[in-house]
């Protein structure tokens, strides 16, 4: 009994902290005994407030960054991302008008290729000596908050497509893999300020358009 | 530069003067030469520094076109503006161009600003369709006849937004602290309405900024997400100035400033604070001396005893004069027993009360005595029945023992018949048993009185020591119950006055109330003649009867003040009053038989046992109780 006990309480303990660090709180997985399913709209909020936190560190760490590397005007104009092969939507209009699976493709399409880059990216900082250590726990928060971020963006894919919002996704596991195969560039290993950069943008993206999708699906006042 | 031109010019200057001066002399054509030359190469000199020397000489520098800002209000569109120069020629409309390119995944080059606004001078509007979020751009600003760009500028549209200013600041006081110095508010705003906030495609942040007003430092809150903040500890007598701006979350640039809100709040409520306190005051020192006087006037009599102690008043000695107020009678009888003047004070207001005046004799005092000690003998009991033995008087020795006996029997009748009146206070069933029949023990009491008498009142004491006693009384001790006294002898006196003219006697004897019949008495008195004691001119009588008043003789109550029962009195008319046998004043009812009539000897009922006397005076008297006769009897005894 004390031993479970104390698992319980370290379980507890460690949920909690995922959730003081911003986490998403661990959703219950389709058909689980004892376990409280959540709403969509309460799924949308911890997403998007997931989405914000991150898209935060991102323009916390561009800036902190682009102290040491100031781009030149020229450099601005062509820089080049990663993932700038993936279709998004460049405005409002067109992200409304965009259908809802494909508005939630393009989301996962963006945290998948986000994964792999930034892990990298704390690594490659924690071999450097020179860069401090608060920027170092903020790569590696927001390296994790990538895969949290997926993983409850595709729970939201999920009991969008139980509750028939929306059809069949495309993103199945084929689809991720898919992916992850497409990502393998070599672009974002030097470029850190680049990179940067480009998850600014992409995780501004990413807020935006779950605002949207929520809007859309959950229609509120003013939506 | 203008120095190097200013040393060349004077070196020419001098050259030139040289060369002048050198005319004069006769080598002027080498001088000549070499002035010329001079001359020459400091003018080419000065004619390169030409090029540059415009823009040094010219206080205007030249100013190039370029683009001031590009800013974006909501996210779905931008402008941009950009300044014409310093050039004269580019300062004419339509001189210069502004040509855009997107880096997006269709380049399709630079294209023209899509509206240069009519309205305002030297900017380029792009519209919603022109607009493309996450995507950079690239505008330059080119001279519309040279190909020539004089100025780039590179931005990608989520960067350059500043939100328009909030709209709909207003304040509201929250609290204003208790001293009234300093108070709270809780400021407003709205989004603005360009913002697209509800779908979440722009989340705001706002920022408040306040100061007092004309200072010249601007406070700022921090950044709030919602709708409204509130601000602490502003102060009550200052006038602040509010404004509110807003950015977007996780970018840097803020927009506009709204407008100013003006926040003032009265300083009322020192004035209230004062006034409290004032009346509080006023009321405090108020009630202090109400409370004060009310102190004064309840407790005076001891103040005016502390301050102005009062003269001690004369004390009787032994007497303590609160006894006096609240006493009980009893205490204050045997107070006031102790003290002599009281019973003389007392017996002055009956003139009717005469005194019997004892000279004790020796031979008194012999007999005196030995009655005294029979008397207070009580060992013998029972009554001897009474014999017509002739005696002279009832000192006779065998009469004795009846006074005993009829202090057992009155000790027995007291049982029956509770003696004591409504009236009297005093117990006498108690006193009368054990309170000695003399009132005054340390006196002596006269012969003539003791014999039968167990009670005798003394009403005065001479001052050689003797005791006057005094009749009237039936059972009290003449210290005791002066009300009773005063009350007797008031009824006494009363009834007194119709017989005070039979009265021969100086001594009334009998209270008629009472029932004690004199006439035994009397008879007492005279029989006992030569060892009397008693003055010889003292003449006893008896007082008649009451006819019109009840004619049963004895009631049980004897001791009733209010006169109802009528003692019967027979007057032995035939008899003188001197022939009289002394007769007790006092004596002891033992029984009461079936007439109501008290008996003071009822073993003597046929023989009336104290005054043998008065039988042989009145020979057809048939027996009488002592001392007491009823009506029946009144009529045997008249001869």
């Amino acid at each position: 009994m004390l031993e479970m006990s104390k698992t319980v309480s370290w379980l507890t303990l460690l949920c909690v902290s995922v959730t003081v660090r911003g986490a998403p709180a661990p959703i219950c997985p389709h058909g689980h005994p004892g376990c409280q399913a959540i709403s969509l709209a309460d799924l949308f909020d911890r997403v998007i407030q997931h989405s914000s936190r991150m898209h935060g560190l991102s323009s916390d760490l561009h800036s902190e960054f682009e102290q040491y590397f100031i781009p030149n005007k020229i450099q601005i104009g062509t820089r080049r991302c990663h993932t700038s092969n993936i279709v998004t939507p460049n405005g409002k209009e067109n992200a409304t008008k965009l259908a809802e699976e494909e508005l939630t493709e393009v989301i996962l399409k963006l945290l998948m290729a986000w994964g792999e880059p930034l892990a990298q990216f704390h690594e490659s900082m924690t071999q450097h000596a020179d860069y401090n250590i608060y920027s170092s726990n903020k790569a590696l928060e927001m390296s994790d908050m990538v895969y949290e971020l997926r993983n409850g963006v595709q729970k939201v894919a999920e009991k969008m497509q139980l509750l028939g919002i929306i059809s069949n996704l495309l993103n199945g596991q084929d689809f991720l893999e898919g992916l992850d195969a497409v990502d393998s560039s070599e672009i974002f290993s030097v470029d850190y300020p680049n990179l940067l950069h480009c998850f600014r943008r992409d995780s501004d993206k990413i807020q935006s358009y779950l605002k949207i999708l929520k809007c859309r699906i959950l229609p509120e006042n003013g939506c | 530069m203008n120095n190097n031109h200013s040393t060349f010019r004077k070196i020419y200057l001098y050259v030139c003067v040289l060369q002048e001066q050198a005319k004069t002399m006769e080598r002027k054509d080498s001088l000549s030469l070499l002035c010329v030359l001079v001359c020459v190469w400091t003018q080419a000199t000065y004619t390169q520094g030409s090029t540059q020397v415009p823009e040094d000489f010219t206080p205007e520098p030249i100013v190039l076109p370029h683009f001031t800002s590009c800013r974006s209000r909501e996210q779905e569109t931008f402008r941009c503006w950009w300044s014409t120069g310093s050039l004269a020629n580019l300062s004419e409309p339509g001189a210069l161009a502004v040509f855009f390119h997107q880096n997006n995944l269709m380049p399709i080059g630079w294209q023209e600003c899509p509206d240069y606004t009519a309205t305002v001078e030297n900017e380029c509007y792009f519209n919603k369709s022109f607009t493309h979020i996450w995507t950079s751009y690239c505008v330059q600003l080119r001279a519309t006849s040279q190909n020539i760009t004089y100025d780039e500028y590179c931005f990608t549209v989520e960067n350059i937004v500043h939100p328009d200013p909030p709209v709909g600041l207003n304040w509201t006081l929250l609290n204003v602290s208790r001293s009234g110095i300093n108070f709270d508010i809780l400021v407003r705003w709205a989004p603005p309405p360009s913002a697209d906030v509800q779908t979440g495609w722009m989340s705001l942040k706002y920022e408040v900024h306040y100061r007092v007003r004309n200072a010249s430092h601007w406070d700022k809150l921090e950044l709030e997400s919602g709708s409204q903040q509130s601000i602490y500890g502003l102060q009550t007598d200052k006038e602040y100035e509010v404004r509110i701006r807003c950015k977007m979350s996780a970018f840097d640039n803020f927009g506009d400033f709204s407008e100013s809100v003006f926040v003032q709040v009265a300083p009322i409520p020192t004035k209230v604070s004062v006034f409290p306190m004032a009346l509080l005051l006023v009321f405090g020192v108020v009630g202090m001396l109400f409370l004060l006087v009310l102190i004064i006037f309840s407790q005076q009599q001891r103040l005016m005893v502390i301050l102005l102690p009062p003269v001690p008043a004369p004390k009787i000695k032994g007497i303590d004069p609160e006894l006096l107020k609240k006493g009980k009678m009893d205490q204050l009888n045997s107070l006031l027993s102790s003290q002599h003047m009281y019973n003389h004070d007392t017996y002055r207001e009956d003139p009717w009360v005469e005194f019997i005046q004892l000279d004790l004799d020796d031979a008194c005092e012999k007999n005196e005595n030995s009655d005294t000690q029979r008397l207070l003998g009580l060992t013998r009991p029972g009554l001897k029945g009474d014999d017509d033995s002739g005696r002279a008087s009832c000192y006779d020795p065998d009469f004795l023992p009846d006074t005993e006996g009829l202090l057992a029997a009155h000790s027995e009748m007291e049982e029956r018949h509770p003696l004591v009146s409504e009236s009297s206070p005093s117990t006498p069933s108690p006193e009368l048993a054990e309170t000695p029949f003399f009132p005054v023990q340390s006196q002596p009491v006269s012969q003539s009185w003791i014999n039968m008498d167990f009670y005798a009142q003394v009403s005065d004491v001479t001052p050689a020591g003797a005791v006057v006693l005094s009749p009237g009384q039936q059972n009290d001790t003449p210290s005791k119950n002066p009300v009773d006294k005063t009350k007797k002898e008031e009824e006494e006196a009363g009834k007194e006055e119709e017989h005070e003219k039979k009265m021969k006697l100086q001594l009334l004897v009998v209270d008629p109330d009472r029932g004690y019949s004199h006439e035994v008495i009397a008879r007492q008195v005279e029989s006992s003649g030569a060892p009397f004691c008693s003055a010889p001119e003292i003449a006893y009588h008896t007082l008649p009867p009451e006819p019109a008043e009840e004619p049963h003789g004895w009631h049980g109550e004897y001791l009733a003040p209010d006169g109802e029962a009528q003692m019967a009195y027979f007057l032995p008319e035939a008899p003188p009053a001197s022939m009289l046998p002394p007769v007790s004043d006092y004596t002891v009812v033992q029984e009461v038989d079936d007439q109501r009539s008290l008996l003071l000897n009822p073993s003597a009922r046929q023989s009336p046992a104290c005054p043998p006397n008065p039988i042989k005076h009145l020979p057809s008297m048939p027996a009488v109780p002592v001392g007491y006769l009823t009506p029946e009897l009144l009529e045997n005894l008249s001869p």
